[in-house]
């Protein structure tokens, strides 16, 4: 069977998607990242190894994400693709009348118009990771209970408390302040979503001509009170795909069966083996000019497969030569 | 010879030719610091005021690069080029803020350029910067002139010859000109011509901005900035859209933004800097134009003192994949 592998390494998570000549999904795998991002590409080839028929035969492998690059250089890929586009692309494929696609994962959230078939907008978060997965993340750690736990209590508030959701040194604040009046948690705990998708809105959503259908994926898609804020700001229908934590993969997977397809070349794709090899990573200060770039490399057998981080392409065309 | 110091940033980009040209016929050298580096950036950021802004901290950087070069440092406060435009406070107390912050400076020279003040005032203050180095009114006139025509020379050559500001700086100055780049990328896609458009010390400072212009050529896009226009389309893309001009360099944001979103490109992209006043609500303008055009995309990207360029790249690959897609759906649509 003719299969493509997308891999979506994000800041949180780490997602593969396999999918089959009619891009149908075969299989695939969700990861925390952890901070460890080759450890866990390389987990996640020998967790879809395992799940995966005898006969498949990978044809196509894409990467996208925040560690797109380095994941690219691992498995072999043929195309390394930035996530907006991804994510846009997967949205495309299961919903082709879709008009709004919001999508908000660890560290970043984006917002990507569509209209009649093809991106119009998009922006993404700046400077602030206020509006995303790890707020939340951050606030149910403080409050002792885990992610799914937020999820499901919030939904039993009744009268949601106002927290100001600007800045979440500002919510923490906020929140404890509301703790120490006396709110009951479930409460604190929905203006806390309603918070994010108030800061979700007016930043990343600023401006933007949001119409429906609107599809929701990402990471955060998983949080029924996150949809139900969402739902009741915008006063809208907020749809949520099945596979919304892999969209990404997915997007990947779909966007180098098309280039393949085009393209007519053969895979680079290094093979399920790379998940048994090990790789080092390192960083270094280059001298070669005032600029001190922190240039980090990646190498195997002591020898550098692929340097990143630095201003100029000297170090990246070290890498190029065998 | 007495030495004086330009840094490079900030107004650097749009009128370096002229302030050279000008010192120079009053026989002084002129020094410029080297381009931004990490250590420019570093040393500015911790001398000025935390929610100061990037611009100004790596102009405080340069500054503090020259204070052992040169005998004197330069730095002009430009209040309003037009009349009744007003100019962002920080380039207003830009000689003031930098001889705070930095008291170990050579002296500082500064020349107050407000029109609203008249004609009289004008000479006045060029005569108060030039006499430092030359007593005679005549000789400082005929550097001004001098200086003047180096600077109508310098943005001709920009808007004719399709230039950027570095371009144009090195043919002037006779460095031999940087080699075109090669796209990277496979030249399946088909190119773009993408418009950057937002304040020089922004676009061309290729530390601050990730070396966006290059980016976007090494993507094979055909970039064209906002001096490659006239002063004519500019202004009246700035009447067309708000009227009259309320900010100094409003012509360089709005102008050249309104002027490609009608003309020429496929994408435009701004940029402004964290927390910039006049830009927040200059972008604004043109976003709101491009969502009542429909036909030319808009991106704004807003540049923070982050080292890394993760964000920046993202955003660049997506707008730019945003523009090819758009393209060939056009194709097979005609097809």
């Amino acid at each position: 069977m003719e299969t493509y592998l997308g891999i979506d390494v994000g800041s949180v998570t780490t997602k593969l998607a396999v999918l089959d000549e009619h891009d149908e999904l075969v299989n695939h795998v969700y990861l925390l990242t952890q901070g460890r991002p080759i450890d866990m590409i390389q987990e996640g080839l020998r967790e879809t190894r395992k799940q995966l028929p005898a006969d498949c035969d990978v044809c196509g492998v894409s990467t996208t994400g925040s560690a797109r690059y380095l994941a690219g250089v691992i498995v072999g890929a043929d195309l390394v693709k930035n996530e907006i586009t991804a994510h846009a692309v997967a949205a495309l494929h299961y919903f082709p009348d879709v008009r709004t696609i919001i999508e908000i994962g660890g560290q970043d959230s984006k917002i990507t118009i569509v209209r009649d078939g093809i991106v119009t907008d998009f922006a993404m978060n700046t400077v602030c990771a206020a509006g995303t997965g790890s707020f939340l993340d951050h606030q149910a750690l403080r409050l002792d209970m885990s992610i799914e736990e937020l999820s499901q209590r919030a939904l039993a508030s009744s009268a949601p408390v106002r927290i100001a959701g600007r800045c979440t040194v500002f919510a923490e604040s906020d929140m404890v302040h509301k703790q120490q009046m006396g709110h009951r948690v479930e409460d604190i705990l929905y203006g806390l979503c309603q918070a994010l998708v108030r800061n979700y809105l007016s930043n990343v959503g600023l401006g933007k001509d949001i119409q429906p259908p609107i599809i929701f994926q990402g990471g955060v898609a998983f949080n029924q009170s996150i949809i139900r804020a969402l739902q009741e700001e915008l006063g809208m229908e907020i749809i949520v795909p099945p596979h919304h934590e892999i969209m990404g993969a997915i997007g990947a997977a779909l966007l180098v069966h098309e280039e393949m397809a085009t393209g007519g070349s053969s895979s680079q794709f290094k093979g399920f083996d790379q998940s048994e090899v090990k790789y080092r990573t390192s960083s270094f200060e280059c001298k070669a000019c005032p600029n001190n770039c922190e240039v980090a490399r990646l190498s195997l057998n002591g020898k550098a497969l692929a340097h990143w981080g630095g201003r100029c392409d000297m170090w990246e065309r070290v890498a190029a030569i065998p | 010879m007495t030495t004086i110091g330009i840094p490079r940033a900030l107004l650097y980009y749009q009128y370096y030719p002229m302030w050279k040209t000008f010192f120079e016929h009053l026989g002084v050298e002129v020094v410029t610091s080297e381009p931004t580096s990490r250590n420019t950036l570093a040393k500015g950021s911790t001398r000025v005021v935390a929610d100061t802004c990037l611009p100004v901290k790596v102009f405080v950087g340069h500054v503090l690069s020259l204070v052992d070069k040169c005998d004197y440092i330069f730095i002009p406060a430009i209040r309003s080029l037009k009349s009744r435009t007003y100019n962002c406070a920080k380039f207003l107390g830009l000689p003031d803020m930098t001889r705070a912050v930095v008291p170990e400076s050579p002296p500082i020279l500064e020349i107050e350029i407000d029109v609203n003040r008249g004609k009289r005032y004008l000479y006045q203050s060029i005569y108060g910067l030039g006499r430092h180095f030359n007593w005679n009114p005549l000789r400082v006139r005929e550097a001004a002139t001098a200086a003047m025509e180096a600077f109508i020379s310098y943005r001709g050559l920009m808007s004719e010859s399709r230039l950027t500001p570095l371009q144009a700086i090195d043919d002037i100055t006779g460095i031999p000109r940087r080699e075109p780049v090669e796209p990277s990328i496979a030249p399946t896609t088909p190119s773009a011509t993408i418009a950057v458009i937002g304040h020089a010390y922004l676009l061309y400072d290729e530390h601050v901005n990730y070396e966006l212009i290059h980016r976007l050529e090494q993507y094979g896009a055909r970039v064209l900035t906002p001096e490659m226009l006239t002063e004519h389309e500019r202004e009246a893309a700035v009447a067309r859209l708000v009227g009259r001009a309320y900010w100094t360099y409003e012509e360089d944001v709005v102008g050249a933004g309104g002027h490609y979103l009608q003309n020429e490109v496929d994408g435009v992209i701004g940029i402004m800097a964290f927390g910039c006043g006049p830009d927040s609500l200059m972008m604004e303008i043109l976003r709101r134009e491009a969502g009542n055009q429909q036909t030319t995309a808009f991106m704004c990207i807003t540049l923070e003192e982050h080292t890394s360029e993760t964000g920046v790249i993202t955003r660049l690959e997506a707008f730019l994949d945003m523009i090819h897609r758009r393209k060939r759906r056009r194709v097979a649509l005609c097809v």
